[in-house]
């Protein structure tokens, strides 16, 4: 009898897996019979029931994971993948040991998830399969950083079983180059992460709510709807003058609006009501799927504990979503082991009541059986408790000191470095800040995403541009540039040209044009191939906006002039005047008609089509109209050639822009001495200038005297006749000196002449034997020789004239001398 | 003066003539034949050249009322006249005439440019109205005296000025002299002034110029001084309180009375118009009502400005909603008109059209509505600000005449003491007691008791007189001002309401006609 009830229960467990399976298909498909089975089968007849599953060993089917049907080229993979080193196989051996003591110990737990076989088909251990990584981008430094790239980044994979724990678990590197897993493998990315990243980080086996494990939630509230709490914009109304107009009567019957509030109130409140209903019905539906294997599907997330990395409160990540829960959170039932890359705990705390009573204190060995010793976790601190703990089960006493023999280390991560490239991700914008171009070029920033670049400029670019935003450098795009219109003759702001357009801004223009709208036609094409420049697009149609011109009346004060060129039309609308609210317009077609005697009809009432606001009797006159006309046509040509040569100008900038780009000179400031090349030249013209200024001192400071003096007993003062003997001596030498040098130019003279008359002589006698390159010699000779003679001529002339007032001027300064001034006085 | 007179007949400026120059100086070529088809209104001229056409005198010309810029030079003319109704005159030109006194010129506030060259003038006068002119040439005149160039610094824009030919031009410092009294004058006789002369004569002529600007500061400090004092009282009057600032009412009552002033001669009368008597306390009481006048004045008009402020702020946000409407109409209109111009299915178009007509009398009702709307709030709130003037003028009256019969007090407690005083005084003349000397006339009040008191009684009534003048004008003056302003308010809303009608009215015909225009010329 107990072995059928037993089967009974079997094939509907087995039921139930496969209905876990397709809880979808199950829904639409059955839904009746879930509920009669919820129905039937309460939360502890469940617990039962699992217990009494538990005890019955059911072959795992044999059935590949879901994640090795994906080809992984595991040939590249180094080789730790492939092997376990001794230490490995040493580790492995322990967590062999620590799971049988475990499952002796607690036979009606689950086996613990402790080494899965990874990509190689090697069992890993599953703390070195976590390789803390700190990652190179600053966004993945905080844990919402990382949560949020895990769950953006992989996609999620079911578990091949929902209630068992996966057979596999593959390296991180694996993952990341698959972008899917399961949640074994987001939460060993993410805690090696968030380890690296400082965070004490741990990844937790256990089980989760079904939203949660499904990483589906439509239960919650979407973030979009949760609108921002509106800031209560309190205006701060003007008070109300004395005098404001009360608002327009309302002349709507009260009655009828009360009976149709009433009428709104009722259909409102049905339908309120109805949605209510409505609600609570939805409400009902969604609350009544319990789910039939709540608590035990399997789930692995991450539990980040507080004290590092200045986390407060120790909480939940759940990988799947990036979100962070409260560790008392009603989504995550229960816990059987956590680890991360260095030890492994197992959870001895009841999961009765979800994990709301789980004490976190990894180093309270009741709570919390580790598998290592000698972890950096701190030893329990409560000492209340450690009788109890003693007291409690000497098993598992028994169980530490056997780890505690076997003290080890956890070897290090088997798994390679992870890394993240950014591979794939796009440059969406370039921005690039320049100095000192001598196109002014300040900001360049390209948006690759709309291909849009936009230069900006300083002031005191050649054609005053501010602003040039384009998507190619070709003419007739579109584009838009800026300028400082004060820098500009014709204040232009800007230019925002398409294809087919082109609209200019104006500011404070003395004819009060403010804007000007040019439409293109299609290029004509022509029939001798010109270039596009001597073929410009025909303007279709201009329209030109003018700001009141306060010493015009209003009825003659253009405000809009559009040219309908193609059409020959000419419209003006006026400005309004103040205490008006029309506008006076005027229309004027072109029409050059022969009238019925051949006669050239000049102008004809209907040519002008006007509405005025205040009739005005010159107005009307034909020949005011006429002259209005010819007014326009000649402001149409002119607007027209404005178009024309706004077109050059784009032309003309773009050629700018592109020799200034290609030039990349630089501005170098006048206060920059080293690269400015022209203070460099006159600063070194200052220097030379000075230089020699130095050396003329240096000169002038010589001291004629000093070669007497030095005759003369030093120490001594000067006596008178010294003196005058000094003077004469200085006097005589520097006459000799003069007559030596007058003696020296006189013998090269003289010396120069017997050469040449020497050299002449010898030509007269030799004249005809010589070779023209004989006589091509002499006559350079002589040439050169009768110029040296006359240069010595000259000085010698000079020095004739110069000598005496050197001489003098010798004497003079010597009188001057101060040494001997005092005696010569006397003398005189 | 080359010319003879008297061999040419002289020509009468009659319309013939007019319309002839008109006619020649006026548009060429097409649009002359324009002209000439429509004809010319004088009235549009801008220009005439009226030169060597042996023109006595001037005439017919006040249809010019346009004209910027006249030449009558080469011509005849013994007078300036007829030229009253050209006031838009910038450009005259009067050279080579007969003219010998400047005259008529004094409509002219616009000219800027004015030859009188080779006239007969002898002196520079009646330009005073002239304040614009910029360019004034008198050559070939018979202008003699330098102080004709002191008549021009009143021109303050002037600058360029010709003199030459003038017997004035032979005197030795003739160009000094005129830099120094006009200093902002650029071109003399056809010449740049340099700077050196400038300086030149600044030097020569630097203490009666002084002098001379000293003169006119000070008669331009006194005019202000009287503007200014003359704006106060402006303002006082505004406030119906003008001359009660002082002891003006006082002393005006007293203007009038010879008995009271007679009587003012007893030292006892004396003693009582003493200060700190009946005089001052009666200043005090015009004072006390001259604040509150000003005080009054100051809300009344706070009031008007937030009762302008507002019905400006109304109508300026009823004309942006009627804008709008019309924008958005023009916009749906334009879209219609072009639709219906390419539609060539005559029953379709006949439908749009009616579609448009539709839109056009809708336009109408909307615009007619805000207009009727805000008619109505206006009306409201006109009333309302009429209710509270018309009370606060109340409420000044009956403060003002409440503050009145303490000068009638005054004046009859002054009147008893005076008669008191004044039969004492009899009774101690009879007496032969009064030892001190009455001048003759008072005496002879002191003739009998009838006498005096009479005298004192006409003194006393006039006093009253006085008193009770000027309250009711004060009474009568507010109320004829707040009947006025709340008129000229009621007039001003009338005139608004009808000529916004009438532009809409005006701009709804027009849009009907081309409507009716275009359906005419698909019909054709």
């Amino acid at each position: 009898m107990e072995v059928l009830k037993e089967k009974v229960e079997e094939e509907e467990a087995a039921e139930r897996e496969e209905a876990a399976e397709w809880p979808e298909r199950m829904e639409k498909t059955r839904p009746a019979e879930v509920q009669k089975e919820e129905t039937i089968m309460s939360q502890e007849m469940l617990r039962d029931l699992e217990r009494k599953l538990s005890e019955i060993k059911v072959p795992i089917p044999a059935e590949p994971p879901a994640v090795i049907e994906d080809t992984i080229d595991i040939s590249n993979l180094p080789p730790s993948y492939k092997t376990n080193t001794p230490k490995e196989q040493h580790l492995l051996q322990v967590a062999d040991n620590f799971s049988r003591q475990y499952s002796h110990l607690c036979p009606d737990r689950v086996p613990l998830f402790l080494h899965p076989l990874n990509e190689c088909e090697v069992p890993k251990f599953v703390s070195t399969t976590i390789r803390p990584t700190l990652m190179p981008y600053p966004d993945l430094y905080n844990w919402d950083g990382c949560a949020n790239f895990v769950s953006d980044f992989l996609t999620r994979v079911p578990l091949p079983d929902p209630l068992k724990l996966p057979s596999h678990l593959y390296s991180s590197t694996t993952v990341l180059k698959q972008q899917k897993g399961n949640c074994f493998d987001f939460s060993t990315l993410l805690c090696s992460m968030l380890l690296g990243a400082g965070y004490d980080a741990y990844c937790v086996s256990g089980y989760g709510s079904q939203a949660l494990c499904n990483m589906d939630l439509t239960r919650e509230v979407c973030p979009l709807t949760v609108k921002p709490k509106e800031t209560v914009k309190k205006k701060e109304k003007a008070q109300p003058k004395k005098y404001t107009i009360k608002p327009p009567r309302d002349l709507t019957s009260r009655f009828e609006h009360e009976q149709e509030i009433k009428k709104q109130e009722e259909a409102k409140a049905q339908e309120e009501k109805r949605r209510w209903e409505e609600e609570e019905r939805l409400q009902e539906a969604e609350k009544e799927k319990p789910d039939p294997l709540h608590g035990l599907r399997v789930h692995c997330w991450v539990l980040v504990l507080s004290g590092k990395r200045e986390v407060p409160e120790s909480f939940f990540i759940d990988p799947f979503t990036g979100r962070s829960y409260s560790t008392q959170d009603d989504h995550f039932l229960g816990i059987e082991s956590l680890w991360n890359h260095r030890n492994y705990w197992i959870n001895m705390q009841d999961c009765w009541n979800c994990c709301k009573d789980l004490v976190f204190d990894l180093g309270d060995p009741v709570r919390w059986e580790y598998m290592l010793l000698g972890t950096d976790k701190p030893q329990l601190s409560l000492d209340e408790e450690e009788d109890e703990g003693l007291n409690d089960d000497d098993d598992i006493e028994d169980l530490d000191k056997e780890t505690e023999d076997k003290s080890f280390d956890m070897p290090s991560s088997w798994v390679e470095q992870i890394e993240i490239s950014p591979e794939g991700t796009k440059i969406l914008e370039i921005k690039e800040w320049y100095q000192n171009r001598e196109d002014t070029l300040e900001l360049k920033h390209i948006n690759n995403s709309t291909g849009l670049h936009t230069d900006y400029f300083r002031p005191g670019h050649p054609q005053a541009l501010r602003v040039h935003s384009y998507k190619s450098m070709q003419p007739e795009n579109d584009r838009v540039m800026e300028f400082y219109e004060t820098a500009r003759v014709d204040g232009l702001i800007k230019r925002e040209e398409t294809p087919r357009t082109m609209t200019e801004y104006y500011q404070g223009r003395p004819d009060f044009l403010s804007y000007r709208h040019i439409n293109f036609g299609p290029r004509v094409k022509k029939l001798t191939l010109t270039s596009s420049e001597s073929n410009p697009r025909p303007v279709v149609k201009i329209t030109e906006r003018f700001s009141r011109n306060p010493e015009k009346p209003a009825d003659e004060d253009v405000a809009e002039r559009v040219f309908l060129i193609t059409e020959e039309r000419i419209q003006l609308r006026y400005h309004c005047r103040d205490d008006h609210i029309t506008a006076s317009k005027r229309e004027f077609l072109q029409r050059s008609e022969v009238d019925s005697k051949g006669n050239k009809i000049i102008m004809t009432p209907d040519m002008c089509i006007s509405f005025e606001v205040e009739p005005m009797e010159h107005t009307k006159k034909l020949l005011y109209q006429y002259e209005t006309m010819m007014h326009l046509k000649n402001e149409e040509k002119l607007s027209k050639h404005q178009a024309w040569e706004s077109e050059q100008e784009v032309l003309e900038i773009l050629k700018l822009r592109e020799e200034e780009e290609e030039a990349h000179t630089l501005n170098i400031s006048i206060y920059d001495t080293k690269r400015n090349e022209k203070s460099k030249e006159y600063r070194e013209a200052m220097e030379r200038v000075m230089h020699e200024e130095h050396l003329r001192q240096v000169e002038a400071q010589l001291d004629y005297l000093a070669p007497f003096l030095a005759q003369l007993p030093p120490g001594e003062k000067l006596t008178r006749i010294q003196a005058v003997h000094l003077r004469d001596e200085c006097l005589s030498d520097f006459k000799q000196r003069l007559i030596d040098k007058a003696n020296l130019i006189q013998a090269r003279f003289e010396k120069e002449n017997q050469e040449l008359q020497k050299k002449q002589q010898w030509y007269q006698e030799n004249q005809v034997t010589l070779t023209p390159e004989e006589e091509d010699q002499y006559l350079s000779y002589c040439s050169q020789a009768m110029f040296r003679i006359r240069i010595l001529e000259q000085r010698l002339n000079r020095h004739k004239e110069l000598a005496p007032l050197k001489y003098l001027a010798l004497e003079e300064k010597l009188y001057k001398d101060p040494r001997l001034a005092e005696f010569l006085k006397v003398l005189q | 003066m080359n010319r003879i007179y008297n061999s040419v007949e002289p020509r009468v400026m009659d319309d013939d003539m007019l319309k002839l120059a008109v006619g020649e100086q006026g548009p060429q070529e097409e649009a002359g034949q324009l002209a000439k088809q429509e004809g010319i209104l004088f009235k549009d001229v801008l220009s005439l050249q009226l030169d060597f056409q042996n023109i006595l005198r001037i005439d017919n010309l006040w249809q010019f009322e346009n004209l910027k810029k006249l030449q009558l030079d080469n011509n005849i003319i013994e007078r300036i006249e007829g030229l009253e109704n050209l006031t838009q005159l910038v450009w005259l030109d009067l050279s080579f005439n007969n003219i010998k006194v400047i005259e008529g010129l004094d409509t002219l506030v616009n000219l800027e440019d004015l030859s009188l060259f080779n006239n007969r003038i002898s002196k520079i006068e009646s330009l005073d109205a002239l304040v614009k002119l910029q360019v004034l040439s008198l050559g070939n005149n018979q202008i003699d005296n330098m102080v004709n160039i002191i008549y021009l610094r009143q021109f303050k824009c002037l600058r360029t000025l010709s003199l030459s030919g003038n017997p004035i031009t032979q005197a030795e410092d003739y160009k000094i002299f005129i830099c120094a009294y006009l200093p902002d004058l650029v071109y003399l006789d056809f010449r740049r002034i340099d700077d050196h002369m400038k300086y030149l004569a600044e030097t020569k002529y630097q203490y009666t110029i002084d002098e001379l600007k000293h003169q006119e500061h000070v008669r331009q400090t006194k005019l202000e001084e009287k503007q200014a004092q003359q704006a106060k009282l402006e303002e006082h009057k505004m406030a119906f309180v003008e001359h009660l600032n002082g002891s003006f009412l006082f002393d005006s009552m007293y203007t009038e009375d010879m008995e009271g002033n007679k009587l003012s001669c007893l030292p006892i009368v004396g003693e009582l118009l003493e200060p700190l008597t009946y005089r001052d306390k009666f200043v005090i009481i015009c004072l006390n009502i001259f604040e509150y006048g000003l005080k009054q004045h100051e809300k009344r008009k706070l009031e008007l400005d937030t009762f302008h402020e507002c019905v400006q702020e109304a109508i300026q946000e009823n004309q942006e909603q009627g804008k709008l409407q019309i924008a958005s109409f023009e916009e749906k209109h334009l879209l219609n008109l072009s639709a219906i111009r390419e539609e060539s299915d005559l029953p379709s178009i006949e439908k749009k059209i009616v579609e448009c007509s539709e839109n056009i009398t809708e336009l109408f009702n909307v615009l007619m509505t805000l207009e009727m709307q805000l008619v109505e709030q206006l009306e409201e709130t006109i009333n309302m600000f009429e209710r509270n003037i018309t009370d606060m003028v109340g409420l000044f009256i009956e403060n003002v005449q409440s503050l009145y019969p303490f000068c009638n007090d005054l004046e009859n407690h002054h009147h008893e003491k005076l008669l008191e005083i004044s039969i004492s005084t009899l009774e101690k003349i009879i007496k032969g007691e009064l030892d001190e000397e009455l001048p003759d006339d008072v005496r002879t009040l002191f003739v009998d008791k009838d006498t005096i008191v009479n005298a004192v009684g006409a003194s006393h009534d006039i006093h009253l007189l006085k008193i009770d003048n000027r309250e009711d004008e004060l009474v009568t003056r507010i109320n004829s001002w707040c009947t006025h302003l709340v008129d000229k308010i009621h007039k001003d809303e009338i005139m608004r309401n009808r000529k916004r009608v009438k532009e809409i009215n005006q701009y709804i015909d027009h849009m009907q006609s081309e409507l009716d225009n275009l359906e005419c010329g698909d019909m054709d």
